[in-house]
Order: structure tokens, then C-alpha cells, then sequence
């Protein structure tokens, strides 16, 4: 705040805004070189910290590709160049593309489906009484302010094998074939109890977001889409698509930011087991890393991962920057 | 008729689902174990006790872990809001030089995937002599909510005319003045909104925490949390208790921003 403040003693003399507002700027010379400082002095820490934060670190994981950097160099502090072969070794393990495959149906999956739930809460929304939407909203909030970690454990208590309530019920339904189940014995229906558990934290802020965009809707085009004799699809396709299709574009941008990054959940059921079968990139470049202290390795990985990420998100993102350049 | 019928059926099954994990949390923490683990199960608990809870309250690091974790949370929240809401102002109030590029910045650095820099931040902090320390998690926090905040406020500060401002200085206010009096008050909601977001993110991050602290009497609630189950294996009810104890702050305050956050995190996010 001390920055602004400074502002109160120091520019007294010019009140009218810092915008092109007055006609013919010629005259504001007085007080201005202060003026012209003063957004980049609010801007320097935001800068700063960026470029120190993440920038840097960016930069660093960058160079750490190309070395390697195991527990012996790190503590020694030796730099040793090894060019292209953390990325030739990565890249010719097998388990690698396996893992960057399901990497990426995973985060698809997750995110379809989440976006898709989302937007047909967002409409049902507009469909039912007050009372019932109200009690889904605060059903919902419970949903997403739960912590990460508590929601990961209520689910490993709902999918225990012995305990959990989903393979008592399903006994009690006459399925005894589910008495001592485990959920965790292959990679798949690990993931899938994992993406579950993602989508149902994850479409609280979706469908919230989604029916803010469809209650903005102005009435007057559904009311004249009626009098056209449009069909509810014809009305959604011709009204409601075309209004929130920017919004939805939106939020599948974050949301593909966001679960192709999961690692806590995935961490804390298997730690990517059984047998590595439910490991995504985040978590290989963890163990790379952090477990198997190979930082150049898991560097290498982690660039990959980038380059991913923005490969699955240009076309977007170009779209994002133009509309911003016009501003 | 019929389908209006249909749609609330519909909305009260997903009610059930959305609420049905956390009232199972809070209605196991009350079970005695031996309800937990018969094959049967009651969906209301028949005999309800605190054991669960004192078991969770009292195993070693809870009041420690959740005061670093409001400590962190809240040291890199209020950080990214007062550096983000500087930044917000003159990318929304002011023309200069190289502002595109700022704006572009911050939705760039808003792909950071922090995953993936977990190794440059351990070394940059071993050299900061920050490693085992709090304040190395409350700078991580704050530049990863960074970018969301300064470009949700700088979305927010979009939406406030600055006609009231300028109205306010003809009215004799200096800028500051203006702003403080005008601008500020009005931001409310969309400083609630930003803050909820940086709070979820800082409250609930777990491999930072989990890497960059290694002694037991800093750790945060979610390796707390994480330890709970190895160190009573299958002891659900107390896991459960420690789940709801973490929870219960979380919720309280949802419920009370609720209104505020849920336009505000839309009308800033996503109209920008």
C-alpha cells in the first residue's frame, strides 16, 4: 500500500485521471514525470516477483535439463553438461509414453467430463424450484470448500475394501461378490476412483460459473426463439451455445491447467501404484526427483510436461491473446 | 408438469451426491469403532462419541499444523492481494508503456505449472537458506496465486466506472483519496472473492509442504493429515475426525463469503 500512498502528497497539483481523458495532453507537463512513473512503480513488486518467482525458476529447470544432476553433483556443487541425454534417456523408456498417454486421456477424461456435468448442472439449475436449487448450491459449496486431503480420505474411507460403505452397500444389494473388493488392485480403476473424486471437487466451480453465464442470458431471446416455434435443443443451440460458448471455452482452459497438474490426490491413494499403473507425469517427475534424487532426469521430465501443456493449450491461448491485444 | 418433476428428482439426487462424502465424513467421525467396522452399517450413527475426535485433537501436531498452515495461508494471501491490487490498478487505471505486455505476463504466467518446478524452487531456496523454513512456502503460495489475483482484480477494478472516482476528486479529493474512499469500498467483493481462491490454494497445497519441510513441527494440516493414515492404519474414525477438524474452518468460511464469492469468482475470472 505504501506505494499508492505516496501518491496523496505527491501529485496534489494533477487530480485529473492518469488516462488519455484530457483532450490534448500537451498541457499536463507539470507533475508528470512522477505520473509517468507511477505505474511502473505499482507494477514492480507483481514484476519482480514473477520474474524471480517463476521466471527464474522456469529458466533454471530449463538449464538443469540439459546436466547431470544427481545427489553426488548436487552436494558437490559440480556442474557437469550433458546435452540431449536426459531427454534420449526419457524418451526411450517404454514406461515413459505409457505414462504421458495416460496422462493425457486422464486429464481429458476428467476434464470432459467435468465440463460437461458442469454445464447440465448450469441449465438444470435453471429448471428446478428455488428450494431444490438452493439446497444443491449449498450441497455443492460443501463439495468444493472441502480441503484436497480431507476429500482424498473420505474417499479411500468410502472405497475401503473392508470397511467402506460403497462395497457394504453393494453386498447388501445382493452383489456378494463385493465383500472384501479392493478398488486399488489395477491401475485403471484406481485412476478412475481418483478421477471421480476430481470431478465431483471440480464441477462446483464449473456448474457455478457456467450458470452465472446462463442466467445472463437475456429472457426476451428465449421468448423470441418460442414465438419462432424453436424446439428446447433448437433454443439451446441457437441461444444459449452461442452466449456461453466464450465462458465455456473459459473454464475448459483452467480446467485442463488444472488437472493436468493433479498430483496430491494421485499422491496420497498409491503414490502412482499398483506397480506404478496409476502414475502420471507429476507424479513420475516427483519420484524422478525427489525419491530417486535424479534432478537433472526429473528436470528433463518436467520441460516435457511444459511443452505439453502448452501444446494442449495454444490454440487457446493464441485465441486469448488476440482478444487482449485489442484491448 | 412431468419434467419440471423430473428436473427437481434430478436435483436432489445430485444434492445427494455432492453432500453425501462429507456428511459420511462427519457422521463416521461420531461412530464408535466397532459401528465402523462391523459389515453393517447404519446411514444415521445409532451411538454417537467424541473419541474419534479427542484421538484426532490429540495426536501430536494438530494445533501446531494448523497454526503454520494459517500462518502461511494467510502470510500469502494478504501478499498476493496487495501486489496483486497494486498491479490490478494501473493495468485497469493507467496507459503506459509495455502494459500489453504486463497483461500478457500475467495470463503466461498463469500456465506456470508449478508441478514441474518443484527442483529450481528446492534449490533456490536451499540457497535462500529457506529450506525447512515456513516463509519459503509463503513465497512459493504467493507466486502461485500471483497471477490469478492481480488479473481477477484487475477485472474487478474494470467493473467500477471511473467516472465515481474522478467525480470524487472534483469533489476535492486527492487521487489516493479518491480511490480509498471510492474505488476500494466498492472492490469489496471482488477482494473477497480473489482472497477465497488464494486461500483454497494456499490451505490446500501438499507437495511443496510436503518436500520443502522435513521437520515434524513445521508441517502444515495437509501432510498432517497425509501422516494420519500411515501412523493408525486403519483407525477411519479418527481419520475422519482429523478430515472434519480440517474441514470445519474451510466450510465456516465459505458459507460465509458464499454469496459474495460465488458472483465474484465468475464476474472477475471470467469476464476479466
Amino acid at each position: 500500500m505504501t506505494a499508492v500512498h505516496t501518491t496523496d502528497a505527491a501529485v496534489p497539483t494533477n487530480s485529473s485521471a492518469p488516462r488519455r481523458a484530457a483532450p490534448g495532453g500537451a498541457p499536463r507537463r507539470r507533475g508528470s514525470a512522477f505520473d509517468r512513473l507511477l505505474p511502473y512503480l505499482l507494477l514492480a513488486p507483481a514484476l519482480v516477483a514473477i520474474l524471480w518467482l517463476i521466471g527464474w525458476p522456469v529458466l533454471s529447470l530449463l538449464v538443469t535439463s540439459f546436466r547431470q544432476l544427481n545427489l553426488k553433483e548436487l552436494t558437490r556443487g559440480q556442474v557437469v553438461w550433458v546435452g540431449l541425454d536426459n531427454y534420449t534417456k526419457i524418451f526411450a523408456e517404454p514406461e515413459f509414453w505409457t505414462i504421458t498417454v495416460r496422462t493425457v486421456v486422464f486429464t481429458a477424461a476428467v476434464v470432459a467430463v467435468s465440463v460437461v456435468a458442469g454445464l447440465l448442472i448450469a441449465l438444470l439449475m435453471r429448471q428446478i424450484s428455488p428450494v431444490v436449487r438452493v439446497v444443491l448450491q449449498i450441497a455443492m459449496l460443501l463439495a468444493w470448500a472441502m480441503p484436497l486431503l480431507a476429500a482424498t480420505t473420505v474417499y479411500q474411507w468410502i472405497f475401503d475394501q473392508q470397511y467402506g460403505i460403497l462395497n457394504k452397500t453393494l453386498v447388501k444389494l445382493g452383489f456378494d461378490g463385493f465383500a472384501g473388493f479392493s478398488w486399488f488392485t489395477t491401475g485403471t480403476s484406481t485412476l478412475a476412483v481418483i478421477g471421480l473424486l476430481i470431478v465431483w471437487q471440480a464441477i462446483p466451480f464449473l456448474a457455478f460459473s457456467l450458470y452465472a453465464g446462463v442466467i445472463g442470458i437475456p429472457r426476451e431471446q428465449y421468448e423470441a426463439a418460442g414465438i419462432d416455434g424453436a424446439s428446447a435443443w433448437q433454443a439451446f443451440r441457437n441461444v444459449t451455445w452461442p452466449e456461453i460458448r466464450p465462458l465455456l471455452l473459459m473454464v475448459t482452459f483452467l480446467s485442463l491447467l488444472w488437472d493436468f497438474k493433479v498430483f496430491a490426490q494421485i499422491w496420497a491413494f498409491k503414490k502412482g501404484g499398483p506397480d506404478g499403473a496409476s502414475t502420471t507425469l507429476p507424479v513420475y517427475q516427483y519420484l524422478e526427483g525427489i525419491s530417486k534424487s535424479h534432478f537433472g532426469v526429473a528436470a528433463a521430465v518436467s520441460v516435457v510436461m511444459m511443452a505439453l501443456l502448452a501444446l494442449l493449450t495454444f490454440q487457446y491461448l493464441r485465441r486469448l491473446l488476440r482478444q487482449e491485444g485489442s484491448l | 408438469m412431468t419434467k419440471k418433476v423430473t428436473a427437481n428428482v434430478v436435483g436432489v439426487v445430485l444434492a445427494v451426491f455432492f453432500a453425501f462424502p462429507v456428511y459420511w465424513m462427519l457422521s463416521s467421525a461420531f461412530k464408535p469403532t466397532k459401528d465402523l467396522v462391523s459389515s453393517d452399517y447404519d446411514l444415521v450413527p445409532l451411538s454417537v462419541t467424541a473419541t474419534n475426535f479427542a484421538t484426532a485433537w490429540n495426536k501430536p501436531g494438530f494445533l501446531g499444523a494448523m497454526g503454520n498452515s494459517l500462518f502461511v495461508t494467510l502470510g500469502a494471501v494478504l501478499a498476493s492481494i496487495v501486489v496483486g491490487l497494486l498491479a490490478a490498478v494501473a493495468m485497469s487505471r493507467m496507459r503506459f508503456k509495455g502494459r500489453k505486455q504486463f497483461v500478457l505476463l500475467m495470463l503466461v504466467a498463469q500456465m506456470a505449472p508449478f508441478e514441474a518446478l518443484l527442483i529450481p524452487m528446492f534449490l533456490m531456496m536451499r540457497d535462500l537458506e529457506l529450506l525447512d523454513r515456513l516463509p519459503s512456502l509463503i513465497l512459493i503460495y504467493f507466486a502461485v496465486t500471483l497471477p490469478f489475483c492481480a488479473w481477477t482484480l484487475r477485472g474487478f477494478v474494470n467493473g467500477i466506472p471511473l467516472e465515481l472516482e474522478e467525480a470524487a476528486m472534483v469533489d476535492g479529493c486527492g487521487r489516493w483519496g479518491a480511490f480509498r474512499r471510492v474505488t476500494l469500498p466498492l472492490l469489496g467483493p471482488g477482494l473477497v472473492a480473489t482472497s477465497v481462491f488464494a486461500f483454497v490454494t494456499a490451505w490446500n497445497e501438499f507437495l511443496y509442504a510436503l518436500s520443502l519441510i522435513k521437520d515434524q513441527s513445521k508441517e502444515t494440516l495437509p501432510v498432517w493429515l497425509s501422516g494420519f493414515q500411515t501412523a493408525f492404519g486403519t483407525d477411519w474414525g479418527g481419520a475422519m475426525a482429523a478430515s472434519a477438524l480440517f474441514t470445519l474452518p474451510v466450510l465456516v468460511f465459505f458459507l460465509i463469503v458464499q454469496r459474495k464469492m460465488v458472483t465474484g469468482v465468475t464476474a472477475g475470472a471470467v469476464k476479466g
